[in-house]
């Protein structure tokens, strides 16, 4: 019968044809509303993952109702808490580097044909490789310290921005162009003024993607070289076998990547409602 | 179609940018001390050996099939799945959510956990690459899935299609581009989590060759492994760009 409610249409035929009220069943009512199925299937995993955990796994491995209890207590945490500031006022400073740096050679590339057919190979090379494998060579650069981690968001963010912005630039509508020029609009003004803000959609679709990987690098290069963070403090407890308390710092971290997505979404389509996000996502 | 002299225009630039990086190359790295940089000559000359004495194949082809295994074993699930979501709307409201956050999460996160449970041998590191890549491939599968529009499937049941005659002309052609969207982006990923794996759980393969170069300060032997992976990365997107554009060629992405 799941097999039945291919449709939004059927499904509300078949709940009307029920009858209104008395003859619904409770799969009709339930299937009609999304949020009560959401919540069924967030509980469905979180039961799965309990039962599982119980039956097959050592105390110690991180359980949803564990989780639960040393919830508070962690998000309160000191270390939890300086960690967490430490990562993110990591990721920002490496994050503007990259915006500043990257929207730059964007520009540079989506309008200099020298300058894109100069630096393609490169940008799309380094882009398509796993940054991680960078990590020894920066730790001999920068030795084992935070100044390694900052190298690593930056380069993880970079490219995401170049590549995008490039693609905003080729986007610009020609006519836009040819105005600023018959106006004699000096250089700097037909990037900073017309190309950057017609691709600011593109802009943020690469800035989306670099948060997402600067994250990432941020997480493993803590791992990496051990510098306070959260995610060294995710592989210092999960070491000493406080498995839940880790998780809480996974936790954290899906938090962000995910309020980052949230936002992002919601800028392009408050600001750019004529934009089709999606589109030009990597 | 490109006119013969483009093309032969677009080659050139492509060999000129590669000399200039080479040439810059070459020649910044002889004024810093060889064990930060390493020149491309050397690092030619140190890879050259690392083919004969088979040092690279072997760790190549480690990793090769460390990614491979993770990421043909994500793909033969998460598609079927995704499918299975895309069909079923009750159970795909209820997941998708869920599957959305698990493709945002940034799951280098769970390395600590996998190493302490699953320990460090070959099927734990397939689990790294797996995880990486399954969760990017699902969610675009079901946001196809949800990019079918119902009248079709009306339309089709109203024709009395059966559930065989949909699935093939409705949900697998219309589900597959976004699919193959997904299997892009997880190349990409799983190769992060092929690194990862081999950084964290235990040494092998490529990510084995850089951290032992790395701590020897061998920077020819470094800089030439980057460089592979580099090649590695740029062939295996290239490969999935051409799977996306071969299965939705009305959306050629990219360049």
């Amino acid at each position: 019968m799941m097999r039945e409610v291919s449709t939004s249409a059927l499904g509300r035929a078949r709940a009307t044809a029920g009858g209104g009220g008395k003859g619904r069943t409770l799969w009709t009512q339930l299937s009609n509303s999304t949020v009560l199925l959401k919540l069924a299937g967030g509980l469905f995993i979180l039961t799965l993952w309990e039962l599982i955990v119980r039956a097959a796994a050592p105390a110690y491995v991180a359980k949803p109702s564990g989780i639960l209890r040393v919830l508070p207590k962690t998000i309160l945490s000191k270390a939890i808490i300086d960690g967490a500031g430490t990562t993110l006022w990591a990721v920002t400073q490496g994050l503007l580097i990259a915006l500043v740096l990257g929207t730059v050679v964007g520009l540079a590339m989506g309008h200099l044909k020298v300058v894109e057919r100069l630096l393609r190979i490169y940008v799309s090379g380094l882009n398509a490789m796993p940054m991680i494998a960078l990590l020894p060579l920066l730790t001999i650069w920068f030795g084992y310290t935070p100044a390694a981690r900052l190298a690593t968001i930056v380069f993880a963010a970079f490219f995401p921005v170049a590549m995008n912005v490039t693609d905003g630039a080729h986007s610009v509508p020609s006519d836009y162009l040819d105005v600023a020029r018959s106006y004699r609009a000096r250089r700097r003004h037909i990037w900073f003024g017309v190309t950057l803000p017609s691709s600011l959609p593109y802009l943020l679709a690469g800035i989306r993607i670099a948060i997402g990987r600067a994250l990432i690098g941020a997480v493993v290069a803590e791992f990496f070289i051990s510098i306070d963070g959260l995610g060294f403090y995710i592989l210092f407890q999960s070491r000493t076998f406080h498995h839940n308390e880790a998780f809480v710092g996974v936790l954290m971290l899906a938090g962000f990547a995910i309020a980052n997505d949230v936002l992002i979404n919601w800028l392009t389509r408050r600001f750019m409602p004529w934009y089709r996000a999606g589109e030009s996502g990597k | 179609m490109v006119s013969s002299e483009a093309r032969w225009v677009r080659w050139g630039t492509v060999a000129l940018s590669v000399a200039a990086g080479a040439a810059l190359w070459e020649l910044g790295a002889r004024r810093a001390s060889p064990a930060v940089i390493s020149p491309l000559s050397a690092t030619v000359i140190r890879l050259v050996e690392m083919i004969r004495t088979g040092e690279l194949s072997s760790g190549l082809l480690g990793s090769l099939a460390l990614f491979f295994t993770g990421f043909g074993l994500a793909v033969a699930t998460a598609l079927p799945l995704g499918l299975l979501l895309a069909r079923v709307r009750v159970i795909r409201i209820a997941l998708s959510d869920y599957i959305m956050i698990a493709n945002a999460t940034p799951l280098v996160a769970l390395i600590p956990f996998i190493l302490s449970i699953a320990g460090l041998d070959f099927a734990a590191k397939v689990l790294v690459v797996y995880l990486f890549s399954f969760f990017t491939i699902l969610f675009n599968t079901v946001e196809g899935a949800r990019s079918i529009k119902p009248e079709l499937i009306e339309v089709a049941r109203s024709y009395r299609s059966g559930e065989w005659a949909i699935w093939r002309d409705i949900m697998v052609p219309g589900t597959l581009p976004y699919a193959m969207t997904g299997v892009r982006q997880a190349i990409g990923r799983g190769l992060v989590g092929m690194v990862a794996a081999e950084f964290f759980l235990s040494a092998s393969g490529i990510g084995q060759l850089i951290m032992t170069s790395a701590r020897n300060f061998d920077t020819a032997a470094l800089f030439g492994t980057v460089l592979i992976i580099s090649l590695l990365g740029t062939a295996l997107t290239g490969l999935g760009r051409l799977l996306e554009n071969r299965f939705s060629p009305w959306r050629a992405v990219g360049r």
